[in-house]
């Protein structure tokens, strides 16, 4: 196990420097650097001398080929340096870190949200299989599952932004109002609560429908086990069958499945922050690719890939946690 | 063996040897299944509207004899070099039903369904009793415009129509690259196994791990011009590591079979072992995540445009909803393509998950 667990960590960074070399290299090649984006926006007397553009592009290691630039990236990793973003002159790891619990807010809430109502719903549709309110239900999920997120988010905004506006029941884009400094503690915190409905059912809709039909499917197929009708036979009410019986067998995929969401936890949706305007990681993403602004894009990157490689290890090793036939040499 | 469809009267009559094939068998199971079934003449329905559209709604004649010649101006919105150069020459193209006549009062043409442009405003008095396309927040579905206009005046039904080919061809052209890459990768990773298998799953690892967001905004901005095709590639080559991973473990398990080995001990060739005898096993399992795939592909299109990245391309849907975003009062340009777009993604899920029903013997018990 431990030998395992070590393969894959090794192999993990190996990955990640292949991933990091890539991106690098493709963002490298994008047309414009950020100091000539920059300079396109400024006006004509706040214009920086040739000069002044070669130090910085000094500072920056923009005067290097990419490959070297890539090698001092990666030796400053190795310190535990992010380097630090040129757009916004502060360090990567605080760039990051400021937006990381703004997103966590978001997709936290959604993921707990849709686990707790999928859990129900999975089972409530394997007891009633086949019956007229299932197949109402079941259906309506699986539309539901087919909405992209920007229709559904954009859809909410013109109800509950521009049809409800003027009315107590108006809910707008953003994470905060713009009296959120005057507001007391509690004003604050329901504020932020406020601004996060809509963003959380959007968040939410898609993976609430993917769980449940999930859970029902993995029941069906143990719902037609030997043990079960045994355990009808000798006369287990149904619900004990369903929850004891049957249930316990299907935890296996479930549980892997949270392995698999870790990166969308702390990665966000970058189509969702940016219909609703949430400063979070998604906009940071959007924002640094379109700025340029290569070490926020890096630092992000190896973050995302992290994650992934991450979440895939814990899907593993969850997989023998649960399931003792499972074992890895 | 799967229980044969209920031909009684006719399997009396067919000689045994006659037993339908797989695929026939699958097709025959997927024709039963109603939804599926709707979902795949809704698919053919938008491919007819598609490959019809500058029939449909359009302001460039489908027919025309100008100047003693016969000439097919719609296929301009296919292709633009496929318009004559005469009608640029000539000043016709943004007026075509009073230059027209102007120019040659002998000429005639065979119009669109609809005089509507999917790039370009319609301005007062090219046809009669026209007073141009309402602008903005003016521009709310109405007789001339059935589902509005956008900001600039342009007809949002006609940019839907003409959509349509964007959202097949992304579809059916990025996933078709995807999955030639996908079964070829899975195909030789499963089938030699060894150091082969372990370079070409850190490779799928590796592309897995990379967000497709960077990449193609990457690629598409080191591209001087970039088109739908190149956007249609661009996700095709990225979008493989599924199949490529799932074609990967169907060899890994057929390769054990006897039959296979069989086949080895006759001493065919590794390729004729690997096209003829596993791939045709290996397939069924592997079209259903293609079928879904088309609609991700779709979905990620629509999502580029919506995010006003990738190709400049004024007809996609994603396009119109970027532009609804913006006016959010102007509610058509959300509700009709977004409505276009949920249509064809659940269209594809259907027939993905028919598919899947068809041609997996041991779900047909799971039927109730």
């Amino acid at each position: 196990m431990l030998n395992y667990l070590i393969r894959r960590v090794v192999f993990g960074f190996g990955t990640l420097l292949v991933i990091t070399f890539a991106v690098y290299a493709l963002i490298r090649h994008m047309p414009g650097t950020p100091l000539t984006l920059d300079l396109a926006e400024m006006s004509l007397d706040q214009q920086i001398s040739s000069s002044e553009m070669k130090r910085l592009e000094r500072q920056y290691h923009l005067d290097r080929p990419w490959y070297v630039g890539y090698w001092l990236w990666a030796g400053k990793l190795f310190h535990g340096d992010l380097g630090r973003s040129i757009k916004e002159k502060k360090p990567v790891s605080r760039v990051i870190g400021e937006r990381v619990p703004r997103t966590l807010l978001l997709s936290g809430t959604s993921l707990i949200l849709s686990y707790l109502l999928s859990l129900p719903l999975g089972l409530y549709s394997t007891a009633r299989s086949g019956r007229l309110d299932e197949r109402v239900v079941s259906t309506f999920l699986y539309m539901l599952y087919a909405v992209p997120t920007f229709v559904a988010g954009l859809l909410l905004l013109v109800f509950f932004y521009k049809d409800l506006a003027g009315t107590p029941f108006q809910l707008e884009p953003g994470m905060f109002s713009r009296n959120y400094s005057q507001l007391s503690t509690l004003g604050q915190v329901l504020d932020v609560a406020k601004h996060m409905i809509l963003p959380v059912v959007c968040f939410t809709y898609g993976s609430l429908a993917y769980y449940s039909r999930f859970i029902k499917s993995n029941m069906e197929e143990v719902v037609r086990q030997d043990y079960i009708r045994t355990a009808k036979a000798k006369g287990v009410g149904p619900l004990r069958v369903l929850l004891h019986h049957a249930f316990r067998n299907t935890l296996i995929p479930y549980v892997t499945m949270i392995g698999l969401t870790l990166p969308a936890l702390i990665g966000g949706s970058v189509v969702l922050e940016y219909i609703f305007n949430w400063p979070g990681m998604g906009t940071l993403y959007l924002q640094a690719l379109s700025q340029r602004d290569y070490p926020v894009i890096m630092g992000l990157t190896l973050m995302f890939s992290a994650l992934t490689l991450l979440g895939q290890l814990l899907a593993d090793l969850l997989y023998a946690v649960v399931d003792p036939r499972i074992s890895y040499q | 063996m799967p229980e044969s469809p209920p031909h009684h009267e006719a399997a009396s009559r067919v000689p045994v040897s006659h037993s339908p094939g797989f695929w026939a068998e699958a097709w025959g199971r997927f024709c039963r299944q109603k939804l599926a079934m709707t979902a795949l003449v809704f698919v053919g329905l938008l491919a007819v509207l598609g490959i019809f559209s500058p029939a449909i709604v359009g302001t460039k004649p489908i027919i025309c004899h100008y100047k003693g010649g016969l000439y097919f101006p719609a296929m301009g919105y296919f292709r633009e070099s496929w318009e004559n150069p005469v009608f640029i020459t000539d000043g016709v193209i943004y007026n075509y039903p009073q230059k027209l006549k102007e120019k040659d009062p002998q000429s005639w043409a065979v119009w669109p369904l609809i005089y509507q442009d999917p790039l370009r405003r319609v301005r007062a008095g090219e046809i009669d009793g026209s007073t141009g396309n309402p602008i903005g927040m003016a521009g709310q579905p109405s007789r001339h415009n059935l589902f509005g206009t956008n900001d600039l005046g342009e007809d949002v039904f006609a940019k839907m129509v003409h959509g349509t080919r964007i959202a097949l061809l992304i579809g059916f052209v990025s996933t078709g690259i995807a999955a030639v890459i996908g079964i070829a990768i899975g195909a030789i990773a499963g089938f030699f196994g060894g150091w082969i298998d372990w370079i070409l799953s850190r490779i799928i690892e590796v592309m897995m791990c990379i967000p497709t967001l960077v990449l193609i905004l990457a690629l598409i901005s080191i591209i001087e011009k970039p088109t739908i095709w190149h956007l249609m590639v661009v996700i095709g080559a990225f979008g493989w590591t599924g199949i490529a991973r799932l074609t990967r473990a169907e060899f890994l398990k057929l390769r054990q079979l006897e039959y296979v080995a069989a086949a080895r001990a006759l001493g065919f060739r590794w390729s004729r072992l690997m096209f003829r005898h596993i791939l045709p096993n290996a397939l069924a399992p592997v079209i259903v995540p293609i079928t879904f795939g088309i609609a991700a592909a779709i979905l990620l299109e629509t999502t580029l445009g919506f995010l006003g990245i990738g190709a400049p391309d004024k007809t996609s849907w994603g396009r119109l909803l970027n532009e609804g975003k913006a006016n959010l009062q102007m509610w058509w340009l959300i509700v009709f393509p977004g409505a276009a777009i949920f249509l064809t993604v659940l269209a594809y899920n259907l027939i993905g998950e028919g598919i899947q029903q068809a041609t997996d013997p041991t779900l047909k018990a799971s039927k109730h």
